[in-house]
């Protein structure tokens, strides 16, 4: 599904603040597999999932996903694949404030040739996919965080994405909503999505549906773990 | 399809997002309200002083001495007269009588009402004037500037003038001239000839000036060539003359507001550009994530020209709509002065309605492309940022 070719990213490249975000990643990620990037911040985890998601370019090496390679495209190209093929759920859960729930799950079907019919349609499955179907009018801004990051889930998983890309999702979250948010990413292991996830929260080691946990440190991959162990993190009475 | 859920979600966003544009909307509707007022006024003045113009006599000629507008003798009428293809010769006795309290002046003007073409232009002017009553005792119409002064110098009913001879005129004010002729008669009484050459002191063989019509225009130039040769001491004007100076004052006072127009249509784009450049802009944040779900630059800048395009609309539209009433419903109850110039007694006008649309598409332009260049611009540069950049 994902495939990774001596990717490396520099910032500033060619200035005295040039800075080498990664260093010659390779990585392969089957359909279907729930991966973990941890590592501590800096780590490069961010700008690992920012390339796959095609916001980003390369400075060298390859990126495949579903067999397109992205890591060139031009941004038309760029844009439709995000649109069509990609979920992305952010740390600061980025939601359009001024809209409620329902009109910012809609927001990645707009340009993409449906009837608002159809359009209201997914996003009324999404949402209750997410949980979150009982918020539908409420404004974002008077959603608390845990409703935010449904929210955001919704919006992620509205166009049937086939890979579901997950930024620090639980760093605004305290423990109950966080694993609420695993009960999702479960779920979504469960239905066959590819799903990676970048965290530094220990509450994603050990979870019995994650195939695997890598490492990172300093923008390299230290240690692209096994299978997960077998304790079982659900929501604790 | 695709182009409904768009549009659903573009007026949308302009509901929601409302308050943001209000400021832009009311700055908007403010400079476009006033733009349009100044070319209502403008154009509907132009329109009534041509269309006063188009009756007036397309030759006036008088005589000067040392520069200086003489009574003109009316033995020149007979010469005139030889002169092929003149037509309509009139002479006029009229003149500014000076009100010496107020320091104000009347442009009275005497009319011979047995001269058909005079009568018919009276009856005109002044409706249901019964002839023979304003005959019958020495009589004046008066416009309503004039009336409305001599009112509140407790003038109500007649006006005594001071004769050159030191003799005093007991004028009785028969009817005051209709409002709608304001713009040209609002400081004028109009009186029977005789009349007028009395409080002049203009003798029966002199006159103000001669009048006259050319119907061939190829000749005015021949025909003012000849006077001249007629006359050493003749002043000519023509009716295109003084069209043309109304034109010029119109287009001053029109160029004088247009440089306004533009420095504040420069300083309000200045204004907008810098608040959409603004880094740390809530419209940064949502190109940002509208990117980052999928959305391509060409996409978001449709929907930030629309969204801008119907903020355009609205603001134009409420601008012109709200001058047309201020100007023709309400007569520019502020601007109008500016227009009708430190005027000898106040005069209130009716404009007529006169809109010029090619004049008004140029102004939708000149307002409506820089405006959306200001949002565009940086909303462009905004989508072409990489997506976690603008979201940050």
């Amino acid at each position: 599904m994902v495939i990774l070719e001596k990717v490396s990213k520099v910032y500033n490249e060619g200035t005295t603040q040039a800075f080498e975000a990664l260093k010659e990643i390779d990585l392969h990620i089957a359909g279907g597999e729930t991966v973990v990037l941890s590592g501590v911040s800096g780590s490069g985890k961010s700008t690992l999932l920012s390339l796959i998601a095609a916001l980003d370019k390369p400075s060298s090496g390859k990126i495949e996903v579903g067999g397109e390679l992205i890591s060139k495209l031009p941004d038309i190209h760029a844009s439709a694949y995000r649109a069509k093929r990609i979920g992305i759920i952010f740390q600061h859960f980025n939601l359009l404030e001024a809209l409620n729930v329902e009109e910012n799950v809609i927001v990645p079907l707009i340009n993409s040739g449906l009837k608002t019919e159809e359009i209201r349609q997914k996003a009324a499955k999404s949402m209750e996919m997410a949980a979150i179907s009982h918020k539908a009018s409420q404004q974002v801004n008077a959603l608390s965080g845990g409703e935010k990051q449904r929210c955001a889930i919704a919006r992620a998983l509205v166009h049937d994405p086939e890979l579901i890309l997950c930024d620090e999702p639980t760093a605004n979250l305290d423990r109950a909503n966080s694993l609420k948010f695993i009960e999702i990413l479960r779920s979504l292991h469960h239905m066959g999505k590819t799903v990676v996830v970048a965290t530094h929260d220990p509450l994603f080691e050990g979870l019995p549906f994650v195939d695997r946990v890598i490492h990172m440190e300093d923008g390299r991959i230290v240690e692209p773990a096994g299978a997960a162990p077998s304790a079982d993190l659900t929501e604790e009475s | 399809m695709q182009n409904s859920a768009f549009f659903h979600f573009l007026t949308l966003l302009l509901f929601k997002q409302r308050s943001k544009h209000i400021g832009a909307v009311l700055i908007s509707v403010i400079i476009i309200f006033l733009l349009s007022s100044v070319l209502f006024i403008s154009s509907s003045l132009q329109y009534s002083l041509m269309d006063t113009l188009e009756g007036e006599a397309d030759f006036s000629v008088s005589r000067i001495q040392a520069g200086k507008a003489v009574n003109t003798p009316v033995e020149w009428m007979e010469k005139i007269m030889e002169i092929n293809g003149i037509s309509g010769l009139t002479s006029r006795v009229y003149g500014r009588y000076f009100f010496a309290p107020r320091e104000r002046s009347f442009l009275i003007v005497g009319v011979d009402l047995f001269d058909e073409q005079n009568s018919r232009q009276m009856q005109k002017l002044a409706e249901r004037l019964d002839l023979k009553a304003f005959l019958s005792e020495e009589s004046m119409l008066v416009g309503e500037g004039v009336k409305k002064f001599l009112e509140k110098h407790y003038y109500k009913s007649y006006f005594t003038f001071k004769t050159p001879q030191g003799r005093f005129k007991k004028v009785k004010i028969v009817q005051m001239l209709p409002s709608q002729a304001n713009l040209v008669a609002n400081d004028i009484i109009i009186m029977p000839i005789d009349l007028a050459r009395e409080i002049f002191g203009i003798s029966e063989d002199e006159v103000t000036n001669i009048t006259f019509n050319v119907p061939n225009d190829a000749e005015w130039d021949n025909i003012v060539a000849k006077l001249h040769l007629l006359f050493y001491d003749v002043r000519v004007v023509e009716k295109r003359e003084i069209k043309k100076a109304y034109e010029n004052l119109y287009n001053y006072k029109g160029g004088l507001f247009l440089i306004l127009y533009l420095v504040t249509i420069v300083t309000f784009i200045l204004i907008l550009y810098q608040r959409y450049s603004m880094v740390y802009s809530t419209e940064r944040k949502e190109i940002g994530i509208l990117r980052a779900v999928g959305w391509s630059i060409r996409e978001i800048l449709k929907l930030k020209f629309y969204e801008n395009l119907i903020i355009v609309l609205v603001s134009f539209l409420l601008g012109v709509v709200f001058a047309y009433l201020y100007v023709f419903i309400w007569d520019a109850p502020l601007l109008s002065r500016i227009f009708l110039g430190g005027a000898n007694l106040s005069n209130h006008v009716e404009f007529v309605p006169v809109v010029k649309f090619g004049l008004l598409g140029s102004i939708f332009l000149f307002y409506a492309v820089p405006f959306l260049a200001a949002v565009l611009i940086p909303a462009w540069k905004i989508a072409v940022t990489p997506p976690k950049e603008a979201m940050l």
